[in-house]
């Protein structure tokens, strides 16, 4: 690993001040489980780190407007995993904490980390999408907020300008009878890295689908939505046949590469099964 | 060598599961390893590796490098005059000369005051290459026209498969064609196949292929080198050999042996990627160039781009059989890809092929192959999992064709003690038989058919089992036992201990002697105080050094007896060691304890010599060993995962000198053989470069991957090893790839021929065939 200058800033203000002197060669550490192996590999050499776990912020989950929640950028996968908040009304969500990396790995590692390292196959990518969060991100110019959505430009890049800062994520309530499930599937249980994760919602109202929501990892540069899937589902109601159909649907909204985590058929095949799958678990919960 | 001794009393020696005093200390940080060492004055190595697998270096630039502040030295391999183009070894290639034959190749070297400084240093290394055309897959490399890959001249390197001992009788030779890139082939025939295939019934053919793999050691390849101002070279290193690190170290950098001192670390693990010199020769040109202890320490990228993996193996399998089970014949070409440099176990392979099975006519042919990769070296069995997955997946398929019992048919063509082996060896005794029989007596494989009818929630389920082994290293080796002042025994062996075999000496050492394992303490010495040794590998510590410290016990055993006869005025004959004392048969008062035997060895004045047994052999009966094991697994059809619910090891060890380290061996093997089964393989791309060099996607198993194992030990004795015992340590690695194919197979109806047994493969296969 190469020297560099750590910096370690106490609050929001102190961030964005740093940011502001350091210009881009420098890089923000919250858990490290990304950065570390980067620089030790000397992927990455940056002239200064900033490191995050002076500010308190970044790691509340605190009730938002409408009875959703905030969730800051360095609250750790190990928290998503079992916070009660986050478990009673974003399941899936937590379901994703719940299968970063192992215990110890998901002690340290974070929304924000996981968000802003933009790796196609960010666990925690489908869940928002499929909750339609939102990014609060600040900076000199003060605060803006940017749907999860378009959040994500590309394959490792982000709409945060190298002297912005991505604070928390906004998730709106999903209302009452809501449900959601997020399922990846890795060669190996743990210690491992999404070939595919899909993240689907679904809420209902007299036993139709009032808005169902399908969210793609790893199979596009960026996690991207399946809304032709989506738009097979709602306005109807959730029969099996239907969910076969938003599986297949899903499917060709998949763009997936060959790499060596898994060839492009094997990601089409695991979208419709992954799919079927968490449009079943999501459909059950939301019944529940 | 046979006998066995006859203690005067049960000491509490052999046969008792007895935990490795080393443990403590290693389950919490106190060991030292390489890495651990601080001498003052120490610098720090770095290498800078070649991005490209195949290219011509232009011009290299260091004069950057070298002006950085903090930084030693930075050399080339111009700065070092006995390195030689043709290197014969990965360690003659201390640093590439103008050419560069895989990527991670190391170019140049650095040592600096820190590591930070050392890295920083390789930026400022300018390299100019000019990129070559690579050979990157061995089926095309071995086709005339493919880029070379050796120096035209270099000989074929098959000192590997002399250490692993093995196999006498078969000839490999270096091939003299257009083919540039095969560097050995070797040839086993016997009988007529044509004929054989003619007179089949049931002809069945598949390719089997195995990718690479790396060893996995959890301690990288570390070494500390340090001179004296009279010349002599100190290296602090983790070997599976110090005396084989001395002799290539000496060789490649022209120097006497007793110049080089090496000094066996704890060893963080080695499974053969630890027997051959890999960083130790350029870390002492640094520590010579600099005047200064110089440490390197690979990181674990550089271990799995730049290592010694185990080679890809590519095996065409034919084989005929009558309708009533009968064997005609098998013919097989296995392909071994053994990278940048020669060096793979070729005759081990052909010999695994048709040695097994009673095959009466067979031809099989082996193919050596260079590639633009990491040259490979030894894994636990070389090359016996990736011959077992094929010839065991092969009698598997040949039983459900024929619809027999898969265990009945392989226990009715198993070759016998006696039996003819490939390169017409006779089989020697083992316990083939014994653990196949006991594999299936199991209640796992009985309840097969009700395991596979328990199939619920769209998952399937099977079992399967495979059996495999190991031949048997063999090498000289030596050690001496004496008897301290207050009566304890001190044993001293030049032999690595990487797999706990020296609780197990010294338990040799108590029983052979008369006392019990608390008054042993057991050494290994460095190269210039212990008895010369060979290698920690080929599952020979046990089998071989075991021997030597046995005969060193009894030895200085005798030597006690002697001394006590004098100062008792007794016969030897009548005389025998009990309770830390020497005592007349029958006149329990009438003794002298071995405090006072010990003593009179130190005494100033003293007439009586010190107790010093001695023992140097030599070997020429190997102790082939097996090991079965069976699986009961659950596969989720849609996505291809497997579920392993339970894995049986049942395995021939002769005698359990210490039945507690045995289990580690065969669960710690089993486990590495489930890897390679399930989910390892490096990955290249087509310009030869490694796609996953993180232990990310670089998939050993974890615990929450695994079942916990099941050990059935058999003991059928081998006739010349220490009371009995054979090599533990490779077996286990061996089956569990055709096991698990076989499993699958049972429970989804398909069968899988390439390793690893990926969810990929299985999901993408059941989805063809459905």
């Amino acid at each position: 690993m190469r020297r560099f200058e750590l910096v370690l800033p106490g609050s929001v203000d102190d961030c964005v001040k740093a940011l502001a002197q350091a210009g881009p060669e420098s890089k923000l550490l919250a858990g490290g489980t990304d950065l570390l192996p980067q620089l030790k590999n000397g992927l990455l050499k940056p002239a200064r780190v900033i490191d995050l776990s002076g500010v308190p912020r970044l790691r509340a989950i605190e009730p938002g407007n409408g009875q959703g929640l905030r969730v800051g950028s360095a609250v750790t996968a190990r928290t998503l995993e079992l916070d009660r908040a986050v478990r009673a009304k974003y399941l899936s969500l937590a379901e994703s904490g719940a299968l970063v990396g192992s215990v110890q790995v998901r002690n340290l590692a974070t929304l924000g980390g996981n968000l802003c390292n933009a790796a196609p196959s960010a666990d925690m990518a489908p869940p928002l999408l499929a909750l339609d969060a939102e990014a609060v991100v600040t900076g000199p110019k003060g605060e803006r907020r940017v749907p999860i959505a378009a959040f994500f430009t590309g394959v490792r890049k982000t709409v945060l300008a190298p002297d912005e800062l991505l604070v928390e994520l906004v998730l709106p309530n999903p209302g009452a009878r809501s449900g959601g499930s997020y399922l990846r599937h890795t060669p190996r249980r743990e210690l491992d890295i999404a070939v595919v994760g899909v993240a689907s919602q679904l809420t209902l109202a007299n036993g139709v689908c009032t808005k169902a929501r399908i969210a793609l990892a790893a199979v596009a540069p960026i996690p991207l939505r399946a809304t032709a899937a989506e738009q097979a589902l709602e306005g109807q109601a959730v029969t099996p046949d239907r969910i076969k159909r938003a599986a297949d649907l899903a499917v060709e909204a998949a763009r997936p590469i060959s790499d060596q985590r898994g060839s492009a058929d094997f990601r089409r095949h695991l979208v419709r099964v992954l799919t079927r799958r968490t449009l079943t678990t999501a459909l059950a919960r939301a019944s529940a | 060598m046979a006998s066995v001794m006859k203690t005067t009393r049960d000491v509490k020696g052999i046969g008792l599961s007895i935990l490795r005093p080393d443990g403590p200390d290693k389950v919490t940080g106190q060991v030292q390893y390489v890495a651990d060492l601080n001498p003052r004055g120490l610098l720090h190595a770095k290498l800078l590796r070649s991005p490209y697998a195949h290219a011509k270096i232009v011009r290299i630039d260091v004069s950057r490098a070298r002006a950085l502040p903090g930084v030693r030295a930075v050399l080339t391999a111009a700065d070092i005059p006995v390195l030689k183009k043709k290197a014969p070894t990965r360690a003659h290639a201390v640093l590439a000369i103008d050419r560069v034959v895989f990527a991670g190749q190391p170019v140049a070297a650095v040592a600096a005051d820190e590591l930070a400084i050392a890295e920083e240093a390789l930026d400022l290394i300018d390299v100019q290459y000019d990129v070559l055309p690579v050979a990157a897959d061995p089926l095309e490399s071995m086709k005339p026209g493919a880029p070379p890959v050796a120096e035209l001249g270099t000989e074929a390197d098959t000192s590997e498969a002399l250490a692993h001992g093995s196999v006498a009788g078969v000839t490999t030779e270096a091939k003299s064609s257009k083919a540039v890139n095969i560097s050995q082939q070797a040839r086993l025939q016997r009988g007529d196949v044509a004929k054989g295939f003619a007179e089949s019934d049931v002809v069945i053919e598949n390719t089997y292929r195995v990718p690479m793999v790396h060893q996995g050691y959890l301690e990288p390849h570390a070494v500390l080198a340090q001179w004296d101002t009279a010349g002599n070279l100190t290296l602090w290193a983790s070997t599976q050999g110090s005396f084989n690190t001395r002799s290539e170290v000496a060789d490649v950098l022209e120097l006497p042996e007793n110049r080089i001192k090496v000094i066996p670390m704890e060893c963080g693990g080695g499974f053969g990627g630890k027997i051959r010199a890999l960083c130790e020769p350029i870390t002492a040109v640094l520590a010579r160039a600099t005047g200064r202890p110089v440490r390197y320490v690979m990181t674990r990228r550089e271990e799995l781009e730049a290592g010694m993996p185990a080679p890809q193996v590519i095996i065409k399998m034919k084989t005929g059989v009558k309708r009533d089970g009968t064997l005609m014949a098998l013919e097989a070409e296995a392909i071994l890809e053994s990278g940048a440099f020669s060096g793979a176990v070729l005759a081990v392979a052909g010999v695994f092929l048709a040695s097994l099975y009673r095959w009466p006519s067979f031809d099989v042919q082996g193919f050596e192959v260079l590639t633009h990769k990491p040259s490979i070296a030894a894994y636990r069995a070389p090359v016996a999992p990736q011959t077992i997955f094929a010839i065991d997946s092969q009698m598997e398929q040949i039983a459900k064709a024929i619809g027999v019992d898969p265990v009945e048919f392989r226990l009715r063509h198993l070759q016998r003690e006696g039996d003819k082996m490939a390169n017409n060896q006779p089989w020697l005794s083992n316990g083939a038989v014994e653990v196949l029989t006991r594999l299936a007596e199991h209640p796992l494989w009985k309840k097969r058919a009700e395991w596979k009818a328990s199939s619920k929630d769209g998952k399937l389920r099977g079992t399967g089992l495979s059996l495999g082994g190991w031949l048997g290293g063999l090498q000289p080796t030596g050690a001496t036992v004496r008897l301290n002042p207050d009566g304890t025994l001190q044993v001293l062996t030049g032999q690595v201990d990487i797999a706990g075999t020296n609780i197990a000496l010294a338990q040799i050492a108590a029983t052979a002697y008369g006392v019990d394992i608390d008054k042993v303490k057991i050494t290994t010495g460095d190269t210039d105080v212990a008895p010369m040794t060979g290698l920690s590998a080929g599952s020979k510590t046990t089998y071989t050094v075991g021997v030597a410290v046995m005969q060193a016990a009894e030895n200085a055993r005798n030597q006690t007896l002697e001394i006590a006869a004098k100062e008792l005025e007794a016969s030897v004959h009548d005389l025998e060691i009990d309770n830390d004392k020497v005592v007349v048969r029958g006149v329990p008062d009438k003794g002298i304890t071995l405090a006072s035997i010990g003593k009179k060895g130190n005494l100033y004045m003293s007439k009586v010599e010190p107790v010093l047994g001695t023992s140097h052999p030599a070997f020429s009966v190997q102790a082939p060993a097996f090991c079965g094991q069976l699986a009961r697994v659950e596969v989720d059809p849609d996505t291809g995962e497997v579920t392993l619910h339970n894995f049986v090891v049942a395995q021939d060890v002769g005698k359990a000198i210490n039945p507690l380290q045995i289990e580690g061996q065969m669960q710690g093997g089993a486990v590495q053989s489930l890897g390679m089964a399930l989910t390892e393989a490096l990955i290249y791309d087509d310009q030869a470069r490694l796609t996953n060099p993180s232990l990310l996607d670089y998939r050993k198993l974890t615990s929450a991957d695994l079942p916990s194992i099941e050990t059935i030990i058999v003991e059928k004795p081998a006739p010349h090893g220490p009371f009995g015992a054979r090599g533990v340590g490779e077996p286990p690695i061996v089956p569990a790839p055709a096991a698990i194919a076989n499993a699958i197979e049972d429970a989804t109806g398909v069968r899988l021929t390439h390793l690893p047994l990926s969810p990929e493969r299985i999901a993408l296969a059941i989805a063809a065939a459905s």
